[in-house]
């Protein structure tokens, strides 16, 4: 079972030590609750269930739960890809909150993961933003850099900076201030069909080891079987696509910058080295070359290639710790003989690492949300009911919810949610989880820059679909996109 | 052009030295009053818009920097889009959307008005039919249509291989080449019916004895149609080509839900291409730039288009 060597498998991994540092490496480690050098499947089970938390006692030392208020309120909700599951936390939560906090009004507003940031930006601009916003880990510098949002630190709402993955703080700290808080943090694994790996001709019990691997993998089934092999998603303005090509590029040893490494500047635009060309090549070898991913790639998203994995029609994809429970859902609402084929694909569904590079380097996007609270001046009717926002943001950011919330599809972003029983129940129930979590070492946080939504949501996408599509070469693909970073830098 | 008719003159010659305008004004103080909440709600919500777009677009906007912190640039945003190579891409792609959109809709329109015109057994089910699509949501029909052309498991793809008739389904919108006619006849299947509409009113103003008088005189159907027909037309196929130009020019749903502009750009027309620079990249200036042109294409299309429908009158009035 691929699951026993996942432990070692992290252990071993090259350049582990690099990134551990990169994400462990602000504050020293003071006292974090959990000890983040021992990080490894079996670790995360042995703390699994080891303390209680009080969450509406701790929350009442921050804001009083008798509290009188009003609170507006955004964030980044469930969207069509994420299981059911989930959508139930999140009624919960909010049906806890208003038991908890009967006299704060609170109204609230879910957007998907590609609207909000537009949104957003918008309501900004018209001084229209809601008094509190969960963003995309990737947004947090953005906002702060521009002044819209209130310092606000783990300490304001009653936890430490040690409670969180100090990864997670580096996105929401803009020139030493710390902006927000991390309510979730995960990072994604692999995922393939054993049963199409064993018609291929492939080892069904090994994923592929490296890239370049899975550019061979993905051919071979594609030829074999006349199926897409890997599950490639190159549209724009869709979180999806970074975080399916960064691990890639990663792996490679290029980069946006060098957030990759232990201690980034971001400096040195490395879009257009050869390493990056290197990971875009592979992706034109899938795609134009072999003809072994999805045609509609370049419109899809991953909700797209989930139905497309349940029906047997797609070996493998960089897979979201949710993803298992999505086959669930999907499996359930097929009807008469789709539904024992789904239930097959289900049966054959294996999880593993992502696979490294050339160099044996292995790389995954730390994903993962914030919540800020903003100025006044910026919010509809001039004023923030700061003591209700924080209310709020205790609940979320609790080692109770911010475990629930993220229970199907990431990780808490309060440490302390390792050690609640629902992180135990959770190991129990959630198929592959620990894959996903023995992925979390090799995280590697977006560019923890302003401009960093542009370049992931636009530039890196337009890279992707100018080489597939045959616009431009891969070489003038990336070096296009690497002299719109530096443009962009250059704040232009 | 001064229309005087006899009661305004006899008004004129009884009281001598008030001046027409303000005397007309004055006359009709109360229709000015009933219009009035229309017009200041009309100032705040479009002309202040487009007074500050304007002004927007002769600041440069830093993506880093907030909106405030501006600085005035003159024509400088306009330039950049000018000598832009992704401008000239999608302005030819705006131009292919528009007139293949518009110019399609149209005859198609016109052609089914024709056959819905003449009487036959289902007539009243099939123009009710011939409908929905204009009735459908636009962001519905995008789905619907997505999935139609999915290149993979599209319905078109599906049926296609089924028959043999395909070895794998064929790319429409995954493709540089096919993205485009592929988004416009989405459009036009959305459109045609209100140019269907349109025409059907207007061939309920032909006159029946003309056609039977040019019956009798020998002319054949084409004939009838051309020289009968059409003709009485011409006003309201203005109006139709000139609403459905401009629709389309701001056509947004269609293109931005199925493809985001892309694959490389090449479905981005402009209404789309402003949307990505103000909201996903956050150049307002440019965008204000881009918007402000986009203005004043649809300004002189507005411009035909009330010379279109004002054209009558104006014949009428001096006649």
């Amino acid at each position: 079972m691929t699951r026993i060597t996942l432990g070692s498998a992290v252990l071993r991994g090259t350049v582990v030590t690099a990134l551990m540092a990169s994400l462990m490496s602000t504050s020293a480690l003071g006292a974090p609750p959990v000890d983040l050098n021992k990080w490894s499947p079996e670790y995360v089970r042995s703390i699994a269930g080891t303390q209680d938390f009080d969450t509406a006692a701790d929350c009442a030392k921050v804001t009083p739960l008798d509290y009188k208020g009003r609170l507006t309120f955004w964030y980044q909700g469930v969207f069509e890809g994420d299981p059911d599951l989930l959508r139930q936390y999140y009624k919960d939560f909010f049906e806890t909150f208003r038991k908890t906090y009967p006299n704060i009004q609170l109204e609230e507003q879910a957007l998907t993961y590609n609207d909000l940031l537009d949104k957003f930006r918008t309501a900004l601009l018209g001084n229209a933003a809601p008094m509190a916003v969960r963003l995309q880990i990737l947004g947090g510098t953005e906002f702060a850099s521009k002044g819209y949002l209130e310092p606000l630190k783990p300490e304001d709402v009653g936890y430490t900076t040690d409670d969180f993955w100090p990864g997670a703080m580096k996105a929401v700290t803009w020139e030493g201030v710390t902006y927000g808080i991390p309510t979730n943090n995960e990072t994604m694994a692999f995922i393939w069909n054993a049963d199409i790996f064993k018609r291929a001709g492939l080892d069904p019990d090994k994923a592929p080891a490296t890239w370049d691997d899975v550019v061979k993998y993905s051919k071979q089934i594609h030829d074999k079987l006349g199926i897409a092999g890997y599950g490639l998603v190159a549209r724009k303005n869709a979180g999806n696509t970074p975080y399916r090509f960064m691990p890639q590029l990663w792996a490679y040893g290029g980069g946006v910058f060098d957030e990759a490494t232990a201690n980034p500047t971001y400096e040195q635009v490395q879009l257009d080295s050869p390493q990056s060309k290197a990971a875009l090549q592979a992706s034109y070898d899938m795609y134009v070359r072999d003809k072994s991913v999805p045609v509609s790639a370049l419109t899809n998203q991953q909700a797209d290639n989930q139905p497309l994995f349940v029906a047997g029609q797609l070996g493998m994809m960089i897979s979201h710790p949710s993803d298992y429970d999505v086959m669930l859902d999907l499996q359930k609402k097929a009807t008469g003989t789709d539904k024992d084929k789904a239930q097959t694909v289900i049966d054959n569904m294996r999880y593993g690492l992502i696979p490294t590079g050339p160099d044996g380097k292995r790389a995954v996007v730390f994903g993962g949300s914030n919540i800020h609270i903003l100025k006044p001046e910026y919010v509809e009717g001039g004023k923030v009911d700061e003591p209700a926002a924080k209310a709020i943001i205790c609940m979320w950011t609790s080692p109770e919810w911010s475990l629930k919330m993220a229970y199907a599809g990431s990780n808490p972003g309060n440490l302390n949610g390792f050690k609640t029983k629902w992180m135990k129940e959770r190991l129990d129930n959630i198929e592959f989880l620990d894959v996903t979590t023995s992925m979390l070492p090799y995280g590697i946080p977006f560019p923890a820059l302003p401009q960093a939504p542009e370049i992931m949501n636009i530039i890196v996408p337009d890279m992707l679909q100018n080489a597939l599509t045959g616009a431009m070469t891969v070489d003038q693909a990336a070096d296009d996109a690497a002299k719109r970073v530096k443009e962009l830098m250059g704040g232009l | 052009m001064t229309i005087v008719t006899g009661k305004a003159e006899a008004r004129r010659t009884l009281q001598p030295g008030r001046p027409g305008v303000l005397r007309s004004i004055w006359e009709h103080r109360a229709d000015y009053a009933y219009v009035l909440p229309a017009i200041a709600v009309m100032l705040i919500v479009i002309a202040y818009p487009i007074y500050y777009t304007i002004e927007l677009s002769f600041f440069k906007t830093p993506p880093g920097l907030q909106l405030r912190d501006k600085t005035f640039i003159g024509f400088d945003n306009y330039t950049t889009i000018l000598t832009s190579e992704v401008f000239w891409t999608v302005t030819w792609n705006t131009l292919i959307w528009t007139l293949g959109s518009t110019l399609i809709s149209f005859v198609l329109g016109f052609a089914t008005a024709l056959a819905l015109h003449r009487e036959f057994i289902g007539r009243g089910v099939l123009r009710a039919t011939l409908i929905i699509p204009w009735v459908i949501s636009a962001v519905a029909a995008s789905y619907i249509w997505k999935w139609i052309y999915h290149s993979d498991f599209g319905i078109i793809g599906a049926v296609l291989v089924g028959l043999g008739l395909a070895d794998r389904p064929p790319n429409f919108i995954d493709n540089v080449s096919t993205v485009l006619p592929s988004l416009i006849v989405v459009n036009i299947w959305r459109e045609f019916p209100f140019a269907m509409i349109m025409m059907m009113a207007g061939l309920q103003t032909v006159p029946d004895q003309l056609l039977r008088a040019a019956k009798v005189d020998g002319a054949n159907a084409w004939q009838r149609f051309w020289h009968v027909t059409f003709p009485h037309l011409r006003n309201v196929s203005v109006v139709t080509i000139l609403l459905l130009a401009v629709a389309n020019f701001n056509s947004f749903i269609i293109p931005w839900i199925m493809t985001g502009g892309g694959p490389s750009n090449a479905s981005h027309i402009w209404i789309t291409h402003i949307y990505e620079l103000a909201f996903g990249r956050q150049r307002w200036g440019v965008a204000s730039a881009y918007s402000v042109l986009l203005f004043l294409t649809l300004m002189t299309l507005g411009y035909f288009y009330v010379r279109a429908l004002t054209g009558n009158e104006r014949k009428e009035g001096s006649a």
